[in-house]
């Protein structure tokens, strides 16, 4: 399937509220997005953040308050039939039958789908094989392992070949190598012209996942772009290099560097210069560039790459690790 | 792809075969099913040959006013069984993929509503057939819309304990309902022992009982009055009851949230 000139996901002021306990929380308030088709693209922030209502609205289970939302190029309250057809969903709580054997859960929702009985036997026989899965197929999903149901259940999401599919924190409780083989998976599936939309609390997977990536708190985005660019934009590599140059020509050095437009900042500690770069790359060679040029060997150069925390905290004051209000965010998503 | 009646037909179709395995891998359940109404009539009617030829009992028909009973007693088994495993579904998220999918939310209910239905015809024939060795008189042609009319009365009830679960969410809640329902409602309906036993105040009390008519249906029916005002009341209420009770279970999956 060639991917469609329609963006993935255009949504605009979504807001959504909860009344829990007698207060109301707003979940959602005013999310601004858009997802070209064919992006891997990531939902990241804190338990509460709005995260899975945003989700949840997207993939047609919840109406929003206000706002507008398309997926795939159909709208989400005016149109949600065209939208389940166009798109796959993986929830947070998976949704295969446990009583079921594999084959069973993915031949029904082939058939649900609209697809042939022949045609649902071959995708299913296809997508058993793709995901390691084959052996277990006529098993009821209770005896699979908690990776071999997670698979199952992306299986369940793509029967139908959908334009784009979503997937609530989908590495949440697998183990580190069953987690690189769901990576794996999605971004074979990208490859092939699925776009990709996820949700994770996880730092290292919006970075290493997602092509781009949005930070959500307290219900609104609060930066957008690549991790790159987020990292760049909100806190540059830090670049340090020891050198055996002497403290007057380090101060020399560090003079002639003040204005390079790759450095946003710069300081001299025990011998070392230490760099907030704008553009690590550049930033390093004019490092060198300075030193080499005052015949000045180098003896040790690293650059740290900051990581998508450094932008939360940046934005929110608060480390992504510690935010989140897990009773009272799961509360809200829950409640409806 | 194909037309949307087309493909209704074939999601209802998917879902009462996904609903009827559900019950086949749990063979207790069809165990008990099938000798729960057999105990009652080994049981419970001894205890009332001792009553033929009282008020409500003309002699020689104890079981002619039992077993109409007992059918009416498993259809509403059948059906207010419906809730629980479909909280399992929303507990396992289940349910939420359904909804994610363009497959038509009535089919999904249907899904459970043929399969209870099933639930009741075969112990109800089960019943008939072992009445029917032990005196009950059997009329053919009433037989059939008594089944009928106790699979609109099995439909209502599964489509009502569908809502019931999808709303409440929770086992412990459901359990409360459905079991405090269960009492009244049985009670006033006349299931075991007719209403006209009682005093004025219960008789009065049973006709706000909406199976109470679908029960008098169910006793005409099974002693071969067809045509009769009793039975078109009965199908009109229990009608009217199993429509509402659909358009409700449609709505709560539409709005399921787990």
């Amino acid at each position: 399937m060639s991917a469609p000139p329609v963006p993935a996901v255009k949504v605009s002021g979504l807001r959504k509220s909860f009344r829990v306990a007698g207060t109301v929380i707003e979940a959602v308030s005013g999310i601004e997005l858009t997802v070209p088709a064919g992006e891997m693209f990531g939902l990241l922030g804190p338990n509460g953040a709005g995260k899975t209502t945003t989700l949840r609205i997207l993939t047609t289970l919840l109406p929003a308050d206000a706002g507008s939302a398309l997926v795939a190029g159909a709208d989400v309250l005016r149109a949600p039939a065209l939208v389940r057809q166009r798109i796959g969903y993986v929830g947070q709580l998976g949704g295969a039958d446990k009583e079921g054997t594999g084959r069973e859960n993915l031949m029904l929702t082939g058939r649900l789908y609209g697809l042939s009985a022949a045609d649902a036997k071959r995708r299913c026989a296809e997508l058993l094989a793709v995901f390691d899965l084959d052996t277990l197929a006529d098993r009821a999903v209770r005896t699979y392992s908690g990776g071999q149901r997670r698979r199952l259940e992306v299986a369940l999401g793509i029967m139908h070949r959908p334009q784009v599919l979503f997937l609530d924190e989908p590495t949440t409780g697998l183990d580190p190598q069953n987690r690189a083989n769901l990576w794996e998976q999605l971004r074979l599936l990208r490859e092939g012209g699925t776009s990709i939309f996820l949700t994770t609390h996880y730092l290292d997977e919006a970075d290493q996942l997602c092509d781009r990536v949005a930070i959500v708190d307290h219900g609104r985005v609060i930066a957008l772009g690549s991790p790159d660019s987020l990292k760049q934009r909100y806190s540059g590599d830090t670049i340090a290099v020891t050198s055996e140059a002497s403290p007057a020509v380090l101060d020399e050095v560090a003079r002639s560097l003040a204005d390079d437009p790759s450095i946003a900042a710069l300081a001299v500690e025990d011998g070392t210069i230490r760099v907030t770069a704008r553009d690590a790359t550049q930033a390093m060679a004019a490092v060198f560039g300075a030193l080499a040029s005052r015949g000045v060997p180098t003896r040790a150069a690293s650059v740290a790459r900051p990581s998508l925390d450094d932008v939360f905290l940046r934005e929110t004051g608060r480390s992504l690790r510690d935010a989140g209000t897990p009773a009272l965010g799961i509360a809200a998503e829950v409640a409806a | 792809m194909t037309s949307g009646f087309g493909a209704f037909g074939v999601q209802t179709g998917l879902f009462f075969q996904r609903k009827l395995f559900e019950t086949l891998r749990q063979p207790v359940w069809i165990i008990t099913g099938l000798t729960t109404p057999v105990l009652y009539l080994a049981l419970f009617a001894p205890l009332l040959r001792s009553l033929a030829g009282g008020p409500a009992f003309p002699p020689g028909q104890v079981l002619d006013v039992f077993v109409p009973g007992i059918m009416v007693l498993i259809a509403f088994g059948a059906g207010m069984g419906a809730g629980w495993p479909i909280i399992w579904e929303l507990d396992s998220g289940v349910i939420e993929r359904f909804r994610v999918t363009p497959a038509s939310r009535l089919a999904l209910l249907l899904g459970t509503v043929l399969r209870d239905i099933v639930m009741f015809v075969v112990p109800g024939v089960v019943v008939v057939a072992v009445g029917g060795a032990f005196g009950y008189h059997v009329h053919w042609g009433g037989l059939v819309l008594l089944f009928v009319l106790l699979a609109l009365l099995t439909a209502a009830c599964s489509a009502t304990s569908s809502a019931l679960g999808l709303k409440l969410k929770q086992i412990g809640s459901l359990a409360a309902v459905v079991t405090g329902a269960q009492l009244p409602l049985t009670l006033l309906a006349g299931i075991l022992l007719p209403l006209s036993l009682g005093p004025t105040w219960l008789r009065v009390l049973g006709h706000i009982n909406p199976m109470y008519y679908a029960v008098q249906a169910a006793r005409a029916l099974a002693a071969g009055t067809v045509a009769s005002g009793t039975v078109g009341v009965g199908f009109l209420v229990t009608a009217a009851i199993a429509g509402l009770a659909l358009w409700w279970g449609t709505r709560a999956y539409q709005r399921a949230m787990a």
